[in-house]
């Protein structure tokens, strides 16, 4: 798009607007006059299908001979206007163009197409879930006619409820062919995984992928269609739109931190309390867009799932039996009292701001550092601090002449919204580079594919530092600020650089965005590939620029902001030598892992503060001595600070299951019984409490938090405009603190090596754990409309690794790893790179490590008795 | 004089007719309009003519009406269509009898019949249930759910005169 503003004439008024831009955006933005549309979505290309935006473009006549401009004889241009209709979605914006909006032809217009579109579509109004949101209702009221010609015996009668996957159904009869569901899989997506069979009157949507409607943004289709179309199976007449409050919230699944809303209402069969009934989009550009992923949409089951824990527990007589919330705390007070400084903390992925705030301030006043994070396997995040993406960054302003690097993580499984991002960048333009030691469904849109060996992470991104160094694609101003930038051309001195081609692209891109995962890494590696990252986004002037950083692909939504209130993975992995004598558990299901299962039991006591009573809370263990029940994030309000530090609030959508409290408030009474001050009030005041104490969270205040900043395109403002089913940004867009880069001081670069890595023996394999985006925890789990989509425990083998141990593809194997075994189906394939099993997190319920070990896979020829 | 003219009418009144109805032994006819407790429909098949689409809820001015629909299967069917009301509850003490709902309903199904006879100990007493409220089917007729043969009510609103 160019920024060339030219002066458009609507209906005889003049207004400025920058040329080529689309002229359907450009009227309602930049005009406020609404031409109303169908097929349109600003998020795709315009494909001109429905033709109810038609609209009478004309042009200012010219002289032929003289290119003079032909004026009426009171001095006005004269316009040339077509002799058709034309489409104004297909149509950009150019100098010396008028539309004429309200013309007789164009009314008529608009009320043909309706009519034709309702010659064939049901009376389903009443039953429908589009209807009260449905833009076919509302242009009926405002553009259509009253009557139709038509007899009713006429209408085409097609299927009206197929399924189309296991997620979405289809109903033929109501859809107007604009294949916006079609284009957000295609164009959006890229998963082909829907299209038109047929044609005319009989035309239909089919899924024609195996599984069918086989992606992980399906549910995205329901709210883009501008009818009833498609229906969730989850939502499918739960509740008419009006019906429903929209609150606010935040996605708990995964970093990127998607903004949402909670349809809740009443709800009889939950006992007649409020529940969620429906996951919408919530529109922030700088987060999202107005995309969430199916994981997002449909794991909302959780929050008031019967297997919640409703009462809290306390070890009596050896048994775990439900007490009162005054024993419970008195208990859990003692054994902290008695423990004296001797506490450590493991805080799990969504824990909220404030409750990390409170278990803080308990460790302090203890006099205890023990603040650990849940997942023990990350490396030292200071790099982000550092070189993180600068803030107010967007992934969408990412095109032609940049450059997007992904290393060891597989975005789709991790974080899609970002794996959309990273594929529209490149569909723009943008160079993305994909490194990883196996292949990820990204390398299809990469410019260039690397392929390194296990625990050669660093070692590519060295060998593009080194590129750059060595060709002085660095940024002379930018080394200015760069201390030991010596040491590292020394250090890189005659490192290989086979990937010349990608540091080129890379250290040239106008901007550069790195996501860096922590795929097959041990902590080493982790905090060795962070930092190698951040060496190369320094040297070439990147770091500090908007548009450009680093962004970890973090597993959990707060994992950020543990970090910022200084827990860490480090400090986990040290309760492991030095176990403290109680341990609180908070949200971290840290049994799911041997060796932290194994510390449960060396612990004197473990309080575990959970939603779900499960092994994996340390159900099991004989030194589970306080069990608390917490709230979900629907249930309270709180903050969670995305990968890309951007803090944002949610708010409360319904009560809480049984007796549970919020994390923050459970850990205040306890402290309150410690003789730390009355714990605040509400989560408001414990996150003011925190801003005054916390500097980089200094602005970050509630009302701060909820300010809206403007989007842009707008959707889902206008009644002609329909965007999808996305709310609009109300309730808070959040604030994104500023990297260090961002500010003026000094900048470090450090030389790192990749660590020793997992060395295996002999017979011996890596055994890699992996993340997917579907698991059996039970925040997702209780979404049992997901089972189907949710992979039994596998491990991806190697086919030469394969062969070797005599294992075919689905034999059943068992995976021994750091004295755990787990039982899996092969599945051998190249997907696996030669050496290293890669065994998926969460799949089973049976403890495995969460960073690389060497162990064995072994065939089992006996049938393994269901568990 | 007025006094005279008042006594003449009392007198005059004597004579005719009583109009006071010796009510419960003796009822008073109900005018064809009269808005009493609803009642919900059936087709004459037995299927209930409520699709649960809520609509009478959203007219009903006083919020009285609380509908949850769920999905109908040619094994297990309620009403034509895919939707039917799995929770229908009215609050009669809520409930002004304005007809609103009556007018709001797509297929019919909701009536206010002629019964006027409410009255209650308790306030949940109030809320009827759709087990209250539903019709019982006619005789010989099956009651819901019934099993129907595959695709043969897929309409949820009934075929309707030509739209002019
Ligand atoms: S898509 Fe819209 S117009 Fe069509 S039946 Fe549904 S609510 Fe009515
Ligand atoms: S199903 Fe909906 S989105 Fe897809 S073509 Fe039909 S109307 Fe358009
Ligand atoms: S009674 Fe009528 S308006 Fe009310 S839910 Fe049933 S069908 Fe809809
Ligand atoms: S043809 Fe323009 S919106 Fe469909």
């Amino acid at each position: 798009m160019t920024e060339n503003t030219v002066t458009l004439h609507i209906d005889g008024t003049p207004y400025q607007m920058p040329e080529g831009m689309n002229l359907v955006d450009a009227a309602r933005i930049y005009a406020g006059i609404e031409i109303p549309i169908f097929c349109y979505h600003p998020k795709m290309e315009p494909v001109g299908m429905c033709r109810m935006c038609l609209v009478d473009i004309g042009f200012e006549a010219r002289d032929r001979a003289t290119g003079e401009p032909v004026l009426n004889p009171d001095g006005t241009p004269q316009v040339r206007w077509g002799r058709k209709l034309e489409t104004g979605c297909t149509t950009r914006v150019t100098a010396g163009m008028h539309i004429r909006t309200k013309t007789q032809a164009v009314t008529k217009a608009r009320k043909d197409i309706l009519e034709f579109l309702l010659s064939s579509h049901p009376l389903d109004c009443p039953i429908c879930d589009k209807g009260g949101e449905c833009p076919l209702q509302d242009l009926t009221m405002r553009h259509g006619p009253g009557t139709s010609r038509m007899a009713f015996d006429e209408k085409k009668r097609l299927g009206k409820h197929l399924p189309l996957g296991d997620l979405i159904v289809l109903d033929c009869e109501r859809c107007i062919q604009c294949a916006r569901c079609i284009r957000f899989q295609a164009e959006v997506v890229g998963d082909d995984v829907l299209a038109f069979h047929e044609r005319a009157r009989s035309l239909q949507i089919i899924s024609i992928s195996d599984p069918p409607f086989d992606t992980y943004f399906g549910g995205n289709t329901a709210d883009v269609c501008p009818v009833g179309a498609l229906t969730t199976v989850d939502f499918r007449f739960g509740a008419r739109p009006w019906e429903m409050e929209n609150i606010p919230s935040i996605s708990p699944h995964g970093p990127v931190g998607e903004n949402i809303a909670l349809g809740v209402r009443l709800d009889r069969d939950s006992g007649g309390v409020k529940r969620v009934k429906r996951v919408l989009p919530r529109q922030n550009e700088e987060v999202n867009e107005i995309w969430i992923s199916d994981k997002t949409r449909f794991g909302h089951h959780f929050t008031l799932s019967p297997d919640r824990l409703q009462t809290p527990l306390l070890r009596k007589r050896g048994e775990l039996v439900e007490a009162s919330w005054s024993d419970a705390i008195k208990a859990a007070a003692k054994a902290v009292k008695e423990a004296g400084n001797r506490v450590g903390i493991i805080a799990g992925p969504m824990m909220t701001n404030e409750d990390l705030y409170m278990l803080r301030g308990l460790a302090g006043h203890v006099g205890s550092r023990k603040l650990g994070v849940w997942p023990p396997n990350l490396g030292d995040p200071d790099p982000v601090a550092e070189v993180g993406i600068a803030a107010g960054s967007r992934l969408t302003a990412l095109g032609k002449g940049d450059a997007v690097l992904v290393i060891a993580s597989d975005l789709e499984e991790e974080a899609p919204i970002w794996f959309l991002q990273a594929k529209q960048a490149a569909d723009r333009g943008a160079h993305l580079v994909v490194a990883n030691m196996r292949t990820t469904k990204l390398d299809r849109y990469a410019g260039h594919v690397i392929a390194y060996d296990f625990n050669e992470g660093v070692d590519v991104l060295n060998g593009l530092t080194a590129a750059a160094i060595s060709h002085r694609w660095t940024n002379r101003s930018a080394l200015e600020r760069v201390n030991g930038y010596d040491e590292l051309t020394a250090a890189l001195k005659g490192t290989r650089q086979p990937y010349k081609e990608a540091a080129e692209a890379m250290a040239k891109a106008r901007n550069l965005v790195v996501f860096v995962g922590d795929d097959g890494l041990d902590p080493e590696g982790h905090t060795a590939l962070l930092r190698a990252a951040a060496n190369f986004l320094i040297i070439t002037g990147h770091a500090g620029q908007l548009n450009n950083g680093l962004v970890p692909v973090w597993p959990g939504a707060n994992t950020q902001g543990a970090f910022d209130l200084g827990f860490s993975s480090e400090n986990t992995r040290a309760m492991l030598k030095n176990p403290p004598e109680v341990l609180i558990l908070a949200g971290a299901p840290a049994a799911a892992d041997p060796a932290y299962a194994a510390l449960l039991d060396r612990v004197e006591t473990v309080i575990s503060l959970t939603m779900f009573h499960n092994a994996a809370a340390g159900a099991d263990a004989p030194t589970t001595a306080v069990v608390l029940p917490i709230q979900s994030f629907a249930e309270r309000d709180g903050t969670f600070t995305s990968a890309m530090r951007r803090v944002q609030r949610f708010y409360t959508a319904h009560g809480p299951a049984g007796q549970s409290l919020p994390a923050w408030e459970a850990v205040g009474l306890i402290g309150e019984r410690l003789g730390m001050p009355r714990p605040p009030r509400s989560s408001a005041l414990v996150m003011q409490a925190l801003t005054e104490e916390v500097r980089l969270y200094s602005e970050m205040t509630y009302p701060a938090l909820a300010r809206v900043a403007e989007q842009f395109p707008p959707i889902g403002a206008s009644p002609d405009f329909y965007g999808g089913a996305t709310r609009s940004a109300a309730g808070g867009t959040g604030i994104a603190w500023p990297s260090r880069a961002e500010g003026r001081g000094k900048l470090t670069v450090k030389a790192v090596r990749a660590p020793e890595g997992v060395k295996p023996g002999p017979g011996e394999l890596v055994i890699s754990p992996v993340r997917r985006l579907y698991d059996r925890t039970p925040e997702f789990y209780t979404a049992t409309l997901m089972h189907g989509r949710i992979p039994e425990p596998f491990a991806a083998v190697n086919t030469a690794d394969a062969s070797r141990l005599g294992i075919a593809n689905g034999d059943s194997v068992v995976v021994h790893v750091a004295g755990a075994a787990v039982h899996v189906t092969a599945v051998v394939d190249s997907y696996a790179p030669e050496g290293v099993v890669l065994l998926p997190l969460y799949l089973s319920s049976e403890p495995m490590p969460l960073v690389p070990l060497a162990g064995t896979v072994e065939k089992i020829t006996e049938p393994v008795p269901a568990d | 004089m007025n006094l005279i003219r008042g006594f003449v009418t009392t007198f005059k009144y004597l004579f005719r007719e009583p109009v006071t109805y010796q009510y419960p032994e003796q009822e008073r006819p109900f005018r064809e309009r009269y808005k009493g407790r609803h009642a919900l429909k059936r087709y004459d098949n037995g299927l209930e003519k409520c699709i649960g689409c809520a609509l009478c809820a959203a007219a009903c001015p006083a919020d009285a009406i609380w509908v949850e629909a769920a999905e109908n299967t040619d094994e297990v069917r309620y009403s034509p269509g895919e939707r039917y009301a799995k929770t229908y509850e009215i609050n009669m003490l809520r409930c002004i009898f304005c007809g609103y709902c009556e007018d709001a309903c797509p297929t019919e199904a909701i009536v206010l019949e002629h019964e006027h006879r409410l009255s209650f100990t308790d306030r949940r007493d109030a809320i009827y249930t759709k087990a209250d409220l539903l019709d019982p089917p006619s005789d010989g007729v099956p009651d819901t759910p019934q099993r129907v043969p595959p695709g043969s009510f897929d309409r949820s609103i009934p075929d309707m005169q030509n739209p002019l």
